[in-house]
């Protein structure tokens, strides 16, 4: 009965991923009891998966079902490939990774690291991305039975299984890598450098791509097809279509190619996963930063902010301009509103319309309208603002601070949007510059400009509600990519929801720079300039009352539950 | 001091968390002037009460005044003469000492140079002044703790309300922190305090309330709760402990 403490005691049984996919689920669960919003918004997402997810399986399904064998190929190598690249991208932009179960709560249990990552994988299986994208890919399975019997689809079976946890392996990978990097304050910049890098190849990627899609014929593309299914994009998507059409021998190598692509990116991921844990734990940055200057005061205040008062409102404004470049969560925001903003309307305005002007190719020819700059700097507009969304989330309990101050609801609200405008604002300035430069017409950056701070202040006012009223919580992890599953689900559809409005509420720009023609070029910078301010300004008056009246229901929201 | 109103004065306050009864209606009297202590095991309902009576969080029943003024229908009023210190709630940590005294200072409408004057002086006292430009997130557990006192000192509240400011807290620190508490309530100040640590109660407070599952158990003076006993041997009767001799956890020993 006796044991000695020093022998470490033998299991009884071994942990196995199972655990953590049944804890996972019951987390799940526990986070939906009593909260019927949630589970409604977790019902409507599953909606919305699945309709993706029909759609998804239409598309990769339709070669089989029309019998057309010269498409399949294609439609599985690119088809299967984008998803892959999705997953690669999606939660690094846009829409953040499910960290329900937070590798950092297990650092002290005796777990090898094999185990931790094989149970942290199967959690990461069982949710409702992973099942919408079983549907979709489905359709190859359909495609490849279709077009070569049982044993094709057998082997697309296989494949869609396979390629399945090629994309979550390499989504989890890639976010805790860079949640690494961007945790240590010195790597930061390397970080904003490489994301700005990446982006900048999608742009003249998309561009050769076009061209190459204008003047290719099908055996071309098919050869292009061929290429990619054979690196790990498109791997595992395309053994069905292989068996279909005689290639039989090419599935254990495709198969291989896939297995060797995923244990390389779960060895990535574990090694990172690692020092997640460690960082967490502790180990503090105990760098010497040089002696402070000057006062209390003089310190909170930023060079930049030099005008503003020494009163409530500057020290808000202060203190949220800080938080903007020292939160890593919110810096990550910034930079992804730099480098899409940037990036998409150049695309927008040089990709689109070559689809349409087929000869001109590659040309950086200015095929743009006035309203087409417009509509795409009304998104940047509406995307910069949609950032606060979930302002007060980022606070957390922190905000606590602020209630026990009683500060008044309208004076933080705008005190918010200064700091975050202190930012965005140059940015804006930024894209309208380069996209009238790039378009080769100068004479419209006060267009853009003007059609950027409409969307913006609309967006603003909007977002400066939502915030309010649609705050939820945010995980105290230092991973500026991690949130919760509920909220996962919330923040997907709110942010939605809120770009739907704030387009609708700047759509008149668009509909000004289409009517009003050249006048318009010289007339939108100061409509669009006093438009976006005074939506921004009518905002945060009437979104300040209502917080005013829920200042503590909203601490609650955003104070995570422990 | 502050004439007829007490310090703190609560009313039924009651508060329900998914069917879950955290505080069964709470009235409390805190005389101004006093140093009071509110004991309670873990899970009793002190942050629950505490943030009910400094406007942190709404109660579903009663009412709360700071000297007078209704904490929910005269806030502006009651958080003017309130210095508060949350347990469990982060302090706007990326931002380094200096700069947080000085937004907390702002906030409460304070001058700039009175700011900046009181805010080195704490530093200086609370030890905080060689932490410099490092952020408060990266503060230990018991310098996090002094600032955030030092956050609540600031504006000079009249009623310093406390969520246990001695958790965590090395004994050098602790010293200081009731060392400064000390001086405060001798200056005219008032505190409330919650704590389950016995030995600083009995040698702080004037006064002590038990809370145990979501009601008050004990009230009063010290020496009156007390009685000819140790404070830690009422408070375990109150709360009803349990003491673990026997057979089970017997593979805890060799």
């Amino acid at each position: 009965m006796a044991v000695p403490v020093t022998a470490a005691a033998e299991p009884d049984r071994q942990v196995s991923a199972r655990h953590f996919v049944r804890l996972k689920l019951r987390v799940m669960g526990n986070n939906f009891r009593g909260q019927g919003w949630r589970i409604a918004l977790f019902v409507a997402g599953v909606l919305v998966g699945l309709w993706f997810a029909a759609g998804g399986f239409l598309l990769l399904a339709a070669p089989g079902f029309a019998g057309e064998p010269r498409y399949a190929l294609m439609t599985a190598a690119f088809g299967g490939g984008l998803l892959v690249l999705g997953w690669l991208l999606l939660p690094l932009v846009f829409f953040g990774v499910d960290e329900t179960l937070d590798p950092a709560r297990f650092a002290l249990l005796p777990l090898s690291r094999r185990t931790l990552v094989g149970g942290l994988f199967a959690a990461a299986l069982a949710s409702v991305p992973v099942l919408t994208m079983l549907l979709a890919t489905a359709g190859l399975v359909v495609t490849a039975g279709a077009l070569g019997g049982w044993p094709a689809g057998l082997a697309a079976t296989v494949g869609v299984l396979a390629g399945l946890l090629l994309c979550v392996a390499a989504s989890r990978a890639v976010t805790s890598a860079f949640a690494t990097m961007l945790r240590s304050r010195r790597v930061r910049d390397l970080a904003a450098v490489l994301l700005a890098v990446v982006a900048a190849l999608l742009g003249p990627l998309q561009i050769v791509v076009l061209a190459a899609v204008q003047d290719a014929d099908w055996d071309r593309l098919a050869g292009v097809a061929g290429v990619v299914g054979w690196t790990p994009f498109g791997a595992p998507w395309t053994v069905g279509v292989d068996v279909a059409e005689g290639r039989a021998w090419a599935v254990p190598v495709k198969l291989l190619i896939t297995a060797v692509t995923i244990g390389v990116l779960l060895f990535w991921w574990s090694r990172s996963l690692e020092s997640a844990m460690v960082g967490a734990a502790g180990a503090a940055p105990t760098k010497t930063r040089r002696a402070p200057t000057g006062g209390a005061v003089g310190q909170l205040f930023p060079k930049v902010l030099g005008w503003a008062g020494r009163d409530r409102f500057g020290a808000l404004v202060a203190r949220e301009c800080r938080y903007w470049w020292r939160d890593a969560r919110r810096r990550a925001n910034l930079i992804t509103i730099a480098v899409v903003g940037v990036f998409v309307p150049v695309m927008v305005n040089l990709g689109g319309p070559g689809f349409a002007a087929s000869e001109q190719g590659v040309e950086f020819t200015g095929d743009s309208s006035p309203v087409l700059v417009s509509l795409s700097m009304l998104f940047v507009g509406v995307l910069a603002s949609v950032t606060l969304a979930n302002q007060f989330g980022f606070d957390g309990s922190a905000y606590a601070a602020n209630v026990v101050a009683g500060v008044p609801g309208r004076l933080e609200l705008r005190a918010r949007m200064v700091a975050f405008s202190v930012y965005v604002v140059p940015m804006l300035g930024v894209v309208s510059v380069v996209i009238a430069v790039v378009l080769g017409e100068p004479g419209w950056i006060g267009m853009a400009a003007g059609a950027l701070l409409a969307a913006y202040g609309a967006g603003l006012a909007i977002n400066g509600y939502l915030s309010v009223l649609g705050a939820y919580s945010l995980p105290e992890t230092s991973n500026p990519f991690a949130m919760n599953t509920g909220a996962g689900m919330a923040k997907s559809l709110l942010t939605l929801l809120s770009m739907v409005v704030s387009t609708a509420a700047a759509v008149p720009m668009v509909v000004a720079a289409a009517l009003l023609g050249d006048a318009w070029l010289w007339l939108a910078l100061p409509l669009g300039a006093a438009y976006g301010v005074g939506a921004a300004l009518l905002g945060s008056y009437l979104a300040g009352d209502v917080l005013d009246r829920r200042q503590p229901e909203l601490l609650a929201t955003v104070t995570p539950r422990r | 001091m502050t004439g007829e109103h007490p310090a703190l004065a609560l009313r039924g306050l009651a508060k329900t968390f998914d069917g879950k009864v955290a505080v069964a209606g709470v009235d409390l009297d805190v005389p101004a002037g006093s140093f009071y202590g509110l004991l309670g095991p873990n899970g009793a309902g002190k942050t629950t009460t505490l943030s009910m009576a400094v406007g942190l969080l709404r109660p579903d029943h009663g009412r709360a005044w700071v000297l007078g003024h209704d904490v929910w229908g005269d806030p502006v009023g009651a958080k003017r003469l309130l210095g508060v210190m949350p347990d469990g709630v982060r302090l706007f940590d990326r931002l380094t000492g200096a700069e947080l005294l000085a937004y907390h200072g702002l906030l409460r409408g304070m001058d700039p140079a009175v700011v900046d004057q009181r805010a080195a002086e704490l530093l200086d006292v609370l030890a905080l002044t060689d932490a410099g430009r490092t952020l408060v997130v990266d503060y230990s557990a018991g310098m996090k703790k002094k600032i955030g006192l030092a956050c609540a000192l600031l504006h000079g509240p009249r009623l310093l309300v406390l969520d246990e400011p001695f958790e965590a807290v090395d004994p050098v620190s602790a010293a200081l922190i009731r060392d400064i508490l000390h001086r405060y309530v001798v200056g005219g100040g008032t505190v409330v305090f919650s704590s389950h640590v016995m030995e600083v109660v009995e040698r702080l407070c004037s006064h002590v309330a038990i809370l145990a599952g979501g009601t008050i158990k004990r009230v009063g003076g010290l020496d009156e709760v007390r009685g000819a006993r140790s404070l830690e041997e009422v408070f375990v009767e109150v709360v009803g402990g349990r003491t673990a001799t026997g057979e089970e956890l017997s593979w805890l020993s060799r």
